[in-house]
């Protein structure tokens, strides 16, 4: 028996050996000095949630982990500065391009750090705390911007990341034009009455949007008012409350028309819909998914549902002014949107109700 | 015949501890970043002799900074659910109960909704801010394990087969409450799908590390203590107690520190399912049944399970992640029935 | 070992009065003896044996064995002195034999220290010792109910008691395995100087293999004495209510034949 011992006592030692190498690399493992950029330069501003944030001059590389911060990186025309984006950053096509880090709520940390960025976007709307935090560990700012409530917000908040970013005349010239077409609806449609629509976020279940969200002033703006008076952000509509309030419209976001009106005709179908008069009659205006992004596109969605809400205020339109229009908003069923999505990036994280939802990412 | 030795018990750890290693080293190498063994090796060495300063590479960083906490992680979680898992298996006399059948993670998820739903109402440092969620997810456990605790008395001592039923209706009716908070506050409950399937991708600050580790080893050392009442236990209270075992006394040790495991465990990753229900059985299997070694080798088994599932989780879809209890489900739910169908043949 | 005054009382809700009693029980036996608990269903013999194994604690008097008081005793000594034979609960989990037989050592080990070669030796005897040691390797789960109460049995030896306590043994066995099991009781006390005390509703084998008997009823404890003062005609037949008839037997030892009746 002892002559078994020693070859065995002698593995398990140096095994024990080794373990105990890991063990003391592992322990080591939070002392490791963190990652810094040796830039020369930074500048210190207060993000949208409060927090002091050292950026350093100049913001070469930039990684976005929201789709509307990557849409407002384009607007501001810094896209060749973008190294990276989420999987759900689909806007413009060329977003699709840039190398992604993963998801909103659990992006690879290690793939961010790879890209080496000077300053990742996140926004307190869609991203976690948790995220910003370990980038911090890490050594990489975060700026944060929180989730804007109405239309408004959405501009200062461009114009105040773009003077974070260094363009403030870029972010200035976007605000300026949002404003003005902004203006000219307000010319248009402000006096007219408001249509009462309904703002369908899910179908089953009912899901709406509530008043203190952008997406409700969005459609004010629009020359509509939702008929959902609630304060929490996605409210779960009772099909008896539509019925009851009737509204003139039902709106849609799809990036797709066309996969719009198969869902309204199987909503059509449905017991209990059918009373509903926009419904029964099919009335319903559908729009680009901008809407669901707090970004400048959301004025070109603004834009599309007042035309499709008041037709009567867009006839008398001179003739180069039409053409801008047109150009800049090119028919629903000409854009390249591959797929039918009803808002995935930011329903994805809020329907995690245990049991599974269809909603779920 | 062979009695149990202890160096049979060393010989079993030991293969472990080198399989455990192996799948270390497999765990840094992987990522959505790729390291070369070679330069593994060398920036493991620098970080041992201190001089981690030296680690020019970026890709080396990665590996010491993300990839190596995270491990560390879940070893600890995996070792802990694995001996909370074997210590309920044997307090509860069922071979299908789990870290969580008594309620502790419904306790744990709804401090943490409540911790979160409390936050932008408290003026703090954006430093306790962080640990809010930890906090309140171990608090809720805590309460959820004196509320089981009271449930399952009988006679003034733990009865197990009380002690489930009262575990199960509090876990049903916490969940009831998580469901209905979730459904009606539109606060930023961001991330709390995170808690239905585990995910060890969090960072920690250094502090809660150390203490994971010194909870770990205090409260399986304390259960460790009733390893042999714990084998007698299981051929039947009353035999037991006539066989010598303080039956009270070991249920009480027992229930509070495998409670206490899992309290640890969950609150900072979530619920991680299947590995401490599936590793005791597998380490049953191959090891015996004797809780003296059963122990110490599932926490080992659990930390080898819980670290490779992890690395399949952050690699298969790179550069997204696949949640790791997804994982675990997948990979444990034919292991388990496997291992039925072995045992009953 | 001595019951002095021992008496008990069970209620299920404390303002109530008590659902059963025991009332004052005393006797004693030495070692080599086998006493019997004789008594129809309900009468007691199970709450007394649990007194007396210290698993209750009784209302008044107590039970000593060689001067200490057994309830008072920490769970651990009192494993080292009496064992206790009585139906098991299912296994949970697979074992062998020898690991079962094993755990009687428990006891006697400090709590986190393996068993030792001494330790295998006392259980490989106990083994031997009622006739299983060709069972040493076999699954607990395969083998028959005779030969599982053996093992029990063994498992019960090796805790080396001054005391052995058996709650119907004879139960489940057939006839050949009873007399096997009292003939083997019979024999190890004697050899091993235990006091045993059997419970059982068994007329003959208490008849045949005890020296004392303690005959029960509802609760009171008729009469203590060697068979032959408790055998009689009338006293067996109003404490188990059926006309019977009682002879000696060629052993010496009283023979109770139950008349078929009209």
């Amino acid at each position: 028996m002892k002559a078994f011992a020693r070859p065995r006592l002698r593995s398990a030692v140096s095994a024990a050996i080794v373990a105990l190498l890991s063990c003391a690399a592992l322990s080591r493992a939070q002392s490791a000095s963190p990652l810094s950029s040796a830039s020369p330069a930074f500048r210190e501003v207060t993000d949208e949630v409060g927090r002091t944030v050292r950026i350093p001059q100049p913001v070469r590389r930039i990684v976005s982990l929201a789709p509307s911060l990557t849409e407002t990186i384009y607007a501001l025309g810094l896209q060749d500065r973008l190294v990276g984006d989420t999987i759900y950053c689909d806007y413009p096509p060329d977003a699709q391009n840039k190398t992604k880090v993963g998801g909103a709520i659990n992006p690879s940390l290690e793939q961010i750090v790879a890209l080496h960025p000077d300053l990742v976007l996140v926004t307190k709307g869609l991203n976690r705390l948790e995220t910003a935090d370990a980038l911090e560990g890490l050594g990489i700012s975060s700026y944060s911007t929180v989730h804007p409530h109405t239309v408004e917000e959405i501009i200062t908040s461009s114009k105040k990341l773009s003077d974070v970013l260094g363009v403030p005349e870029a972010g200035a010239s976007v605000a300026r034009e949002m404003q003005r077409r902004l203006a000219d609806l307000q010319q248009r449609v402000g006096a007219l009455a408001a249509k009462r629509v309904l703002f369908v976020v899910w179908t089953q279940p009912l899901i709406s949007v509530g008043k203190d969200t952008f997406i409700a002033d969005a459609l004010r703006r629009a020359g509509a008012v939702s008929i959902v008076d609630s304060d929490q952000g996605w409210p779960q509509v009772s099909l008896e409350e539509v019925a009851r309030l009737q509204p003139e419209f039902l709106v849609f976001a799809a990036s797709h028309s066309e996969s719009a009106s198969p869902a309204v005709e199987v909503l059509a179908t449905l017991p209990g819909w059918s009373i509903v008069d926009a419904v029964s009659n099919r009335r319903f205006a559908v729009i680009s998914d901008a809407v669901n992004r707090p970004a400048p596109r959301i004025v070109s969605a603004i834009e599309d549902l007042a035309k499709q809400l008041h037709p009567d205020a867009f006839v008398e339109k001179p003739e180069n002014g039409k053409e801008k229009i047109e150009k800049e908003n090119p028919p629903l069923n000409e854009r390249p949107a591959p797929h039918y999505s009803f808002s995935l990036d930011i329903l994805q994280d809020h329907f995690t109700i245990p049991g599974g939802c269809p909603c779920a990412h | 015949m062979r009695a149990l030795t202890l160096r049979r018990l060393l010989l079993q750890c030991s293969i472990l501890v080198v399989i455990l290693f192996v799948v270390v080293v497999i765990a840094l190498k992987f990522g959505a970043v790729p390291v070369s063994l070679y330069a593994l090796g060398r920036d493991l060495l620098r970080l041992i002799l201190g001089q981690s300063s030296q680690i020019s590479s970026d890709y080396g960083l990665i590996v010491m900074n993300i990839r190596l906490p995270r491990i560390l992680l879940g070893i600890i979680v995996g070792a802990s659910l694995a001996v909370a898992g074997t210590s309920f298996q044997a307090l509860l006399r069922n071979p299908l109960a789990d870290p969580y059948v008594l309620g502790v993670s419904m306790g744990a998820s709804l401090g943490s909704i409540l911790a979160l739903i409390a936050e932008p109402h408290l003026s703090i440092s954006p430093a306790l801010a962080a640990l809010l969620t930890p906090l309140g997810a171990f608090l809720g456990a805590g309460a959820t394990i004196a509320a089981v605790y009271f449930l399952g008395r009988r006679e003034g001592q733990i009865d197990s087969a009380t002690l489930l039923l009262g575990g199960v209706i509090i876990s049903s009716f916490l969940s009831a409450i998580i469901m209905f908070l979730m459904n009606t506050l539109s606060g930023n409950l961001r991330g709390l799908s995170f808690w239905l399937m585990g995910d060890l991708s969090t960072p920690l600050q250094k502090s809660a590390y150390w203490f994971l580790g010194i909870g770990f080893l205090l409260a399986a050392g304390a259960i460790y203590t009733t390893a042999a009442d714990l084998n007698l236990l299981l051929s039947g209270e009353k035999e037991a107690m006539h066989l010598g075992v303080d039956v009270p006394r070991v249920r009480l040790v027992v229930y509070v520190a495998a409670s206490l495991l899992t309290g640890l465990a969950v609150s900072v990753s979530g619920a991680i399912g299947y590995v401490g229900l599936i590793v005791p059985h597998a380490i049953r299997f191959i090891f015996g049944s004797d809780h003296r070694t059963l122990l110490p080798t599932a926490a080992l088994g659990g930390a080898i399970a819980l670290v490779f599932a992890d690395t399949l989780a952050r690699t298969i879809v790179a550069p997204t992640e696949v949640s790791v209890g997804a994982v675990t489900a997948v990979v444990g739910a034919p292991l388990f029935i496997y291992l039925l169908r072995r045992r009953l043949s | 070992m001595s019951v002095e005054q021992v008496s008990y009382a069970y209620s299920a809700n404390p303002a109530q009065a008590p659902l059963f009693t025991l009332e004052a029980t005393s006797f004693q036996a030495g070692p080599g003896e086998i006493v019997a608990i004789l008594g129809p269903n309900a009468s007691g013999k199970s709450t007394l044996l649990k007194l007396i194994a210290g698993a209750l604690a009784p209302l008044s008097g107590r039970i000593l064995l060689n001067g200490f008081v057994t309830h008072s005793l920490t769970p651990r000594t009192r494993a080292q002195r009496i064992a206790v034979v009585q139906q098991e609960s299912p296994l949970l989990f697979p074992a062998r034999a020898w690991e079962f037989v094993l755990q009687g050592r428990h006891s006697h080990r400090p709590s986190l220290r393996f068993e030792s070669e001494d330790d295998v030796i006392i259980a490989k005897n106990a083994l031997a010792q009622v006739g299983a040691a060709d069972l040493s390797d076999r699954w607990m789960d395969q083998i028959s109910g005779g030969e599982k109460q053996r093992v029990i049995l063994a498992r019960a030896l090796a805790q080396q008691p001054l005391l052995l306590l058996l709650d119907e043994p004879t139960l489940h066995l057939d006839i050949a395995a009873q007399i096997g099991l009292l003939d083997a009781l019979r024999r190890l006390a004697a050899e091993n100087r235990y006091t045993v005390v059997v419970v059982t509703h068994e007329l003959n084998l208490a008849a045949e293999y005890a020296d004392q008997v303690v005959l029960m009823q509802r609760g009171r404890c008729l009469r203590v004495g060697p068979p032959v003062s408790i055998y009689q005609r009338e006293l067996l037949e109003q404490v188990f209510q059926t006309p019977l008839s009682v002879e000696l037997g060629s052993s010496g030892r009283p023979r109770v034949t139950v008349l078929s009746g009209t």
